[in-house]
């Protein structure tokens, strides 16, 4: 007997998104702190650097107001990449609910990004706001429209390495239900190696060597140097080709790891 | 379906069974610590052997201890976990193969858990399931007036799912399992943790939906107060095997053999002894007598009673399912064994 799939609308996954959306929207109480945090956060790097560099001990050869600009953008990129936009999925393995979803004539993994990105989308729509205060309380560079327009697609691109770094983390899951420890390890060395807290560049250069073989650096350090303007335009193109080689390997781990573990859910009833 | 084509089966299960494999784990600390190495497996059938078929518009108690495989069943069914061995067929889709299409045609509700998005009102997860499901429009709206009417949805529909009562959360639930016209339900525990008013109310929609609507309907519990009100037929199921398949009658008949007469003594007597009964309970002068209806009819009973006693009142409790499945879970079902002593 011939049975038919039914077809694939994109129209539920645009739904859960916007559920996302509406979810996020009713704590607004969380947004507002967590963007009241990260304004504080940007003021009190500034006075490190600024005292920093006041005492001739600067750490580079970036001028003062750059790597200002650095930390500004990378807290406010932390807005929008600090989310965990698979959570859902560890989440729904240990309550069991997962079990509900493969009930749905839903493609669920499609389902948690949706789920996921909307969650980011609420979140980068109030990053406007928090940004036009960012550029008030610290004077931030604001490059012209190539760079700018390069930083945006840097971005997404670093935006879709962690998607995958968080799916790959999250369907350990699978097998272990709690992903705690390899969560905080994972946190750890993203933080180190990501370039969010402090640019690659002043990196001993043996670091440095580590730093940017390792897919971490695509998440913020890549779009963050574009923005600053040490990666100059005729390297834009070997940037954003490495980012994307990181999104291809990752992607492809996160699938395999994604077919294993729903393999096992279906077969071993998790 | 053409003319003269025997009906279809529902669902057609033949030989089914599942066998989970885990790793072998010592107790304590050592033993978890050991199961991290260790490469050995224990094999657990949860399922074995499983066979029935249902019938388009049956509605089925599924009933089993804990751990008696009655989840794994279900699992199988909808397509989540794929049998070990066996046959299974539902509405002629065999489920893990085309997990999407057999989706679209089951409903689910589990007592223990909620499709509906926590944070948002109500209303909100059926617009959502109404896209999942590609219901039509002037359908969805009809479902929802008719289930809003039955279940009473209107008065919670704007409210968040966080905020409502289990019992209108189930309420919500069942619409939301219900609202894409399933050929089939599968209700895990449905009435649980629920007071009487609100489990009436949700056996009442149960019963409604089957008979209206033609809905085949699987009920997993372990209230057999819903099994009495709902099933004329059952499934035991016991360490993964079924133990009983037939109507709730028949059951009552051979197992329920074992009336209690309830006797209002009109003195006080040091001691009550009736011929062919045994004494079950005596709160002063109420008295509780045991019998087996087999070899003692209610009339010749009483007469005897009232030959001896001055009596005030009597009345007869007939045996529940309750005890006659427990009954059953702890001696083994076996057929021809009417009128057994128990």
């Amino acid at each position: 007997m011939i049975v038919a799939t039914p077809r694939f609308r994109l129209e539920p996954y645009v739904q859960f998104a916007q559920k996302a959306m509406a979810r996020e929207a009713t704590y607004r109480f969380d947004v507002f702190t967590s963007i009241a945090s990260v304004l504080v956060r940007v003021y009190l790097l500034r006075m490190v650097w600024v005292a920093l560099y006041a005492r001739n001990t600067a750490p580079s050869d970036l001028p003062l107001h750059a790597i200002i600009t650095y930390s500004t953008v990378a807290l406010l990129m932390g807005l929008v990449m600090d989310i965990d936009q698979t959570r859902m999925l560890h989440d729904r393995l240990h309550s069991g609910d997962i079990a509900t979803d493969f009930m749905k004539p839903i493609v669920v993994p499609l389902y948690f990004f949706a789920d996921g990105s909307g969650e980011v989308i609420f979140h980068a729509v109030l990053i406007v706001p928090s940004l036009l205060l960012a550029l008030l309380i610290v004077h931030i560079d604001v490059p012209g429209p190539l760079v700018l327009g390069t930083f945006f697609v840097s971005f997404f691109l670093g935006y879709l390495v962690g998607f995958c770094i968080n799916f790959i983390l999250n369907c350990v899951a699978f097998w272990t239900l709690e992903i705690h420890a390899v969560q905080l390890i994972v946190t750890w060395v993203t933080d180190l190696f990501g370039g969010e807290i402090i640019p690659l560049v002043i990196f001993p250069a043996f670091l440095q060597k580590v730093a940017f073989a390792l897919p971490f650096a695509a998440m913020f350090s890549t779009p963050l140097l574009i923005y600053i303007g040490v990666i100059k335009p005729e390297r834009y193109a070997a940037a954003l080709g490495l980012q994307a080689f990181w999104v291809v390997v990752l992607g492809f781990v996160a699938t395999v790891m994604w077919r294993a573990g729903a393999k096992r859910v279906i077969v071993q009833g998790g | 379906m053409g003319k003269g084509t025997p009906s279809m089966a529902m669902i057609e299960a033949v030989g089914l069974r599942k066998v989970f494999r885990s790793l072998e784990r010592g107790s304590g600390i050592w033993g978890a610590v050991g199961a991290l190495f260790s490469r050995t497996f224990v094999d657990k059938v949860a399922v074995d052997d499983v066979s029935f078929s249902l019938e388009p518009g049956e509605l089925v108690g599924y009933i089993g201890p804990n751990g008696a495989g009655k989840s794994t069943t279900i699992k199988m069914l909808t397509g989540i976990l794929v049998p070990t061995g066996g046959k299974l067929r539902v509405a002629g889709i065999v489920p893990h193969e085309h997990r999407m299409a057999n989706a679209a045609n089951i409903g689910v509700v589990f007592g223990q858990r909620s499709q509906l998005y926590w944070d948002l009102p109500l209303r909100e997860s059926f617009e959502l399931l109404r896209s999942i499901y590609d219901i039509p429009r002037a359908r969805y709206l009809e479902n929802m007036r008719h289930f809003g009417a039955i279940l009473d949805l209107d008065r919670f529909l704007a409210t968040p799912v966080r905020q409502l009562s289990l019992g209108e959360r189930m309420r919500g639930d069942f619409a939301a399992a219900m609202l894409h016209d399933p050929k089939i339900v599968f209700l895990d525990e449905p009435t649980i943790g629920l007071d009487v008013v609100a489990k009436e109310a949700i056996r009442e929609f149960i019963g409604t939906v089957n008979r209206d609507r033609g809905t085949t309907v699987i009920l997993t519990t372990h209230d057999l107060a819903d099994v009495e009100r709902l099933s004329r037929r059952i499934i035991l199921i016991d360490e993964g095997k079924v133990i009983y398949d037939g109507s709730l009658e028949r059951l009552r008949e051979e197992y329920g053999t074992h009336r209690t007469l309830v006797v209002n003594l009109a003195e006080s007597y040091p001691d009550v002894v009736v011929a062919g009964t045994e004494v079950v309970s005596r709160e002063l002068n109420l008295v509780r007598l045991r019998f087996n209806r087999r070899e003692l009819t209610a009339e010749a009973l009483i007469r005897r009673v009232t030959e001896r006693y001055k009596i005030t009142d009597v009345s007869i409790i007939e045996p529940d399912i309750d005890s006659i499945v427990r009954r059953i879970y702890l001696e083994g079902y076996h057929e021809g064994t009417i009128g057994a002593p128990s």
